[in-house]
């Protein structure tokens, strides 16, 4: 029972109250720039979720098999790069297989995954939280691929009714949107410290 | 020296293991998941101009030139490419076709300018053709340019203005995609093709009778028929004379019918086309 409630406050803990985009300001860039409308910015947030779950295991498996009993520590980055890469690149065989439209309007950002500095974040996160058990990792990769979808689909929502508000010419565009991206972080900011 | 080796081949043997496994993963993938992509969808898509303007009725250039490598009836829409591009298609797809035709052009049918016709009240609503056109009485003839513009905003090229009330088309810029003609609530806007540099034209839609017409608009046709006297290129039906432009050729016969027209509603249009002369006489309703 205790694990299944840590793991849980660690989930939500992930999701809201240190979420990788509007806490740690990780993936900034598909945030940004994916989040024109809902419907791409969630399947920008399903590739994201996708890869961070497999990054973020295999990385912590591999950190815990190899690096760590072998003094391997250095070789971290380059060993996490590769999984991401490896992650994406499946990902993007994948979606052009079966979505070929989403995988049209995706474009540069989907090769583009292996940057997010939100994955690579979250695998050296798992390593500085300490976290020591599987199971707790994998609940934090998912959370971490959850909270991303969700603060790019809450992004993309405001920006599809923005589209129909009048905003003024010399915040068109880019301004407005960094804008917005600031009130929803302070928004979240409003869960710091509850877990 | 010994040392470096020794704290180097664990780190070498771990990336060398990875990126391994890694790439079987990745061939193993890449067979089952593969796309084939046709070479042809490729090169038809190299051929099209690219500007992504949607007259074909496909979502892009991209969209197009993979639905027509599949299914050859589609070649020749692509109005912005032309005769050009259609031959370049039929040539990648091994089709057998001879060239496009004359470029689709849009024509506006209306001549009238706003000192030219009848407003009996302004309107004051929606600045859209749409919406103005929903007004029965927006302006007195129900035929003509409104010239709210929803056809200049349809244009990509910037090749249609209002000038003084009237939708006018620069042919310089156009390139046919013929996206104005589905914005005019009107139909005002026609693809016609263009045999020549400058068409002649009957530049009006209006089905009223003529002595109706000549109440709210001093350039409107009025079905008189004297142009169809002149030449069999001209027909009257419905009060409204039209051109045969498929077969239309510069002819004494048809300047003579231009030049007889008591209301010039018959007029050039094209590139280098002469300013419209001014009516026979003007219509005495309008002026007050």
């Amino acid at each position: 029972m205790d694990t299944l409630q840590t793991l849980l406050l660690a989930f939500i803990g992930i999701v809201i109250v240190n979420n990788l985009v509007l806490t740690k300001f990780l993936g900034i860039c598909p945030y940004l720039g994916v989040s024109g409308r809902i419907d791409m910015a969630f399947g920008m947030g399903c590739a994201v979720t996708f890869v961070v779950t497999l990054a973020g295991t295999l990385t912590w498996i591999i950190d815990h098999t190899f690096l760590i009993p072998y003094s391997l520590e250095v070789m971290r980055y380059l060993c996490f790069i590769m999984v991401i890469a490896g992650a994406v690149q499946l990902v993007e065989m994948y979606v052009r297989k079966f979505f070929p439209p989403l995988y049209e309007s995706f474009g540069i950002f989907l090769p583009l995954i292996t940057t997010n500095c939100a994955i690579l974040g979250l695998c050296l996160f798992l390593n500085l939280w300490e976290i020591d058990s599987l199971i707790h990792a994998v609940v934090l990769s998912i959370g971490a691929g959850v909270g991303f979808t969700l603060a790019i689909c809450i992004m993309a929502g405001i920006r599809e009714n923005l589209e129909l508000a009048d905003v003024p010419e010399v915040m068109q565009g880019a301004p407005i949107t960094l804008v917005t991206a600031g009130l929803l972080t302070l928004a979240f900011m409003g869960f710091a410290g509850m877990i | 020296m010994m040392d470096l080796i020794q704290n180097v081949w664990p780190a070498a043997l771990l990336a060398v293991g990875l990126a391994s496994l890694f790439a079987l993963i990745l061939l193993i993938a890449s067979i089952k998941l593969r796309v084939e992509v046709d070479p042809k969808v490729e090169e038809v898509h190299k051929a099209l101009p690219g500007i992504d303007c949607g007259a074909c009725g496909f979502a892009g250039c991209a969209a197009y030139a993979k639905a027509v490598a599949a299914d050859p009836e589609l070649i020749g829409r692509c109005a912005p490419g032309g005769a050009e591009v259609c031959d370049a298609i039929g040539r990648i797809l091994n089709l057998q076709i001879s060239g496009g035709g004359a470029p689709m052009r849009p024509i506006v049918h209306c001549r009238a300018h706003r000192e030219d016709k009848l407003f009996y009240a302004e309107y004051r609503g929606i600045e859209s053709c749409t919406s103005a056109n929903a007004q029965p009485d927006v302006q007195a003839c129900h035929f003509g340019c409104l010239g709210f513009g929803d056809c200049v905003r349809a244009c990509k090229f910037d090749a249609l203005h209002i000038v003084d009330g009237l939708s006018t088309v620069n042919y310089h810029n156009c390139t046919g995609c013929g996206a104005c003609a589905k914005a005019c609530p009107r139909n005002l806007i026609r693809m016609v093709p263009f045999t020549q540099d400058n068409m002649m034209v009957v530049a009006c839609s209006s089905r009223e009778n003529g002595k109706t017409t000549r109440t709210f608009c001093t350039v409107g046709c009025i079905g008189c028929g004297i142009c169809a006297k002149q030449s069999e290129l001209f027909t009257v039906a419905d009060n409204l004379a039209t051109l045969n432009t498929a077969e239309y050729a510069p002819s004494e016969a048809t300047q003579k019918a231009m030049d007889k027209c008591p209301t010039g509603v018959i007029v050039y249009r094209g590139k280098t086309a002469p300013a419209p002369r001014q009516p026979k006489q003007k219509a005495a309703a309008v002026a007050t």
